[in-house]
């Protein structure tokens, strides 16, 4: 488990080829800590991808603070699900579970072997990426991020690009692992439903990158679509969503595309 | 422990559209350029004294190995060409890898390749034998140095071209440099190490030949040497003709095998 601290972090690419410079995240502040499914939601562009890069170190911020430790106050080990796969192709199911793994013990290529089954790819431990589908790719990224036995797992929309009965199986799987790992979790997704059944807590990012709105998420686990409490509290953040789709109007930024229905 | 899978058989789609007459497929093309030069080199043999025909080049050919004179002059060569050839790729993949990776190494490393690649190989061998006289050390020498930039600029290439979603991951995830080197970016440049392997053999080949021509007593290129300066051009030809042929199969059969093997990750979807 790991404790994140964000305090007022800015982000602007610089402006290349004469446009001007694009602030992506604008003064972002939270706090999240221990066995918690925190989900960021926002529409398209609003720099949700942005912040999970600069969580993970991969991408560089403009000012403000970035505090990431685990329990014992040391850096934390992360997983990351991006909105790809990447996966090496040149490397079997079970190679690409091993690249990120810290040692070759026998002990770690079980625990490797043991999400892969949890996600359903017992049996194609040595193919290679091209021979699975969209789907079964995805699920090797996700089983790789949990292997690792992360502080801090991040996901960017990892259901996005697959279709939707498809992305309600693995939806269903993820709740499974996580009720039975409480790993940290911080989630990226557009889809409100999805936030609702996954989190203990959402995020709401509007365009510009500032947070909008902070709500926590407390029904029993696991939710299903079908529980009508679950669906009230869909209904409730989608109301205030559609209340931050009123503020976009007086913000000059690109219009967000892909948001609230 | 491995789980058993059965996907290695690949059956034939019974769809599948009937095969092209023996006369377009690429094995008769290829086998046609082959009859083709034998034609052309049996008229100019016919037409010019000075060219040996082949039935002389044969006879040649079956003297020197009843001599006993190829393996041991083959050998000879064979060791210096894959000795330098192996350290121009060592050398090669390790600087490639370093221009790729890190702008500093490209701007030192830059300029030095750039005048390696535009020596060419006969510079080499005078320069090598007037340093290290007669012996291996001068060919070996040769061949590393001509052969070295192209590898070193086909692997910079390579690795520059190296996805940069994969290398996130491989940092959001702290693989070690080592291992990111190893499984992520030596494969991915692996057909640009081919491609300057490829290169490097044929330009290696060539400088040790001339290397051996100027400044050793024995080798492949000696022995050619002295069938030319004895005016026996059939002698000189069947040399000829024996390394064309070693040139062939080590790019046809070992280059090209280790090419679909490196790639087998891709020719199995
Ligand atoms: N490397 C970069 N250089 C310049 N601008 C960038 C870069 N990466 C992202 N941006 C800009 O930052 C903004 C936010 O991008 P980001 O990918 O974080 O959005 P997102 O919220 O993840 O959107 P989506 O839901 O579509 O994935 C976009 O306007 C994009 O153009
Ligand atoms: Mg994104």
């Amino acid at each position: 488990m790991a404790r994140l601290t964000v305090d007022d972090l800015c982000k602007t690419f610089p402006g290349s080829g004469g446009r001007p410079p694009n602030r992506v995240l604008d003064n972002v502040s939270f706090d999240m800590q221990g066995q918690v499914f925190v989900s960021l939601v926002g529409p398209s562009g609003c720099g949700k991808s942005t912040l999970l890069n600069i969580v993970s170190g991969v991408e560089t911020y403009t000012s403000g603070q970035l505090d990431l430790t685990n329990d014992e106050g040391r850096p934390a080990r992360l997983g990351y699900v991006f909105q790809d796969p990447r996966l090496l192709p040149w490397r079997t199911v079970v190679q690409n579970m091993l690249y990120v793994q810290d040692d070759n013990s026998s002990q770690t290529r079980d625990r490797a072997l043991r999400y892969l089954d949890m996600v359903g790819l017992a049996n194609n431990t040595d193919y290679f990426p091209t021979q699975l589908s969209g789907g079964m790719q995805q699920r090797v990224g996700i089983a790789r991020a949990f292997s690792v036995e992360p502080d801090l797992l991040l996901m960017d929309e990892p259901f996005s690009h697959l279709d939707a009965i498809t992305a309600r199986g693995l939806r269903e799987n993820l709740q499974e692992i996580w009720i039975e790992s409480r790993k940290t979790v911080l989630f990226v997704t557009h889809d409100v439903m999805e936030a609702v059944q996954l989190s203990d807590r959402i995020i709401m990012l509007q365009p510009g990158g500032r947070i909008f709105d902070d709500i926590t998420i407390d029904l029993p686990r696991p939710r299903h679509q079908s529980d009508p409490k679950v669906a009230t509290m869909q209904a409730e953040v989608l109301g205030r969503l559609e209340s931050m789709t009123g503020v976009n109007d007086d913000v000059s930024q690109a219009a967000p595309t892909g948001g609230a229905p | 422990m491995s789980t058993a899978v059965q996907r290695r058989e690949t059956s034939a789609p019974t769809g599948e559209p009937a095969p092209p007459p023996w006369y377009a497929t690429d094995l008769a093309a290829r086998l046609s350029s082959y009859v083709f030069g034998l034609l052309l080199w049996i008229v100019l043999a016919m037409a010019f004294e000075r060219v040996p025909g082949p039935d002389e080049v044969v006879v040649r050919l079956v003297q020197e190995f009843q001599l006993g004179q190829v393996f041991g002059h083959f050998g000879t060569t064979m060791f210096r060409f894959g000795l330098g050839l192996l350290v121009a790729a060592v050398g090669g993949i390790a600087i490639g890898v370093l221009m790729g990776l890190s702008p500093i190494s490209r701007a030192f490393f830059e300029s030095p390749v750039l005048v390696g690649l535009s020596i060419p190989a006969i510079i080499w061998a005078f320069l090598t034998v007037m340093w290290f006289g007669f012996g291996w050390k001068a060919p070996v020498t040769t061949v590393a140095l001509s052969a070295l930039p192209f590898v070193a600029v086909n692997v910079a290439k390579g690795v520059l071209g190296v996805s940069r979603d994969l290398r996130d991951m491989s940092r959001a995830y702290g693989v070690s440099r080592a291992r990111r080197i190893r499984e992520l970016v030596l494969p991915a440049v692996t057909g640009y190490i081919i491609a300057g392997v490829r290169f490097a053999v044929i330009i290696g080949w060539n400088a040790v030949l001339l290397s051996e021509w100027f400044g050793a007593t024995d080798g492949v290129g000696f022995r050619s040497r002295y069938w030319y300066d004895a005016n026996r051009f059939g002698g000189f030809a069947a040399w000829v003709v024996l390394f064309v042929v070693f040139i062939v199969i080590l790019d046809r059969v070992i280059l090209e095998r280790a090419s679909r093997r490196a790639f087998r990750w891709r020719d199995e979807s």
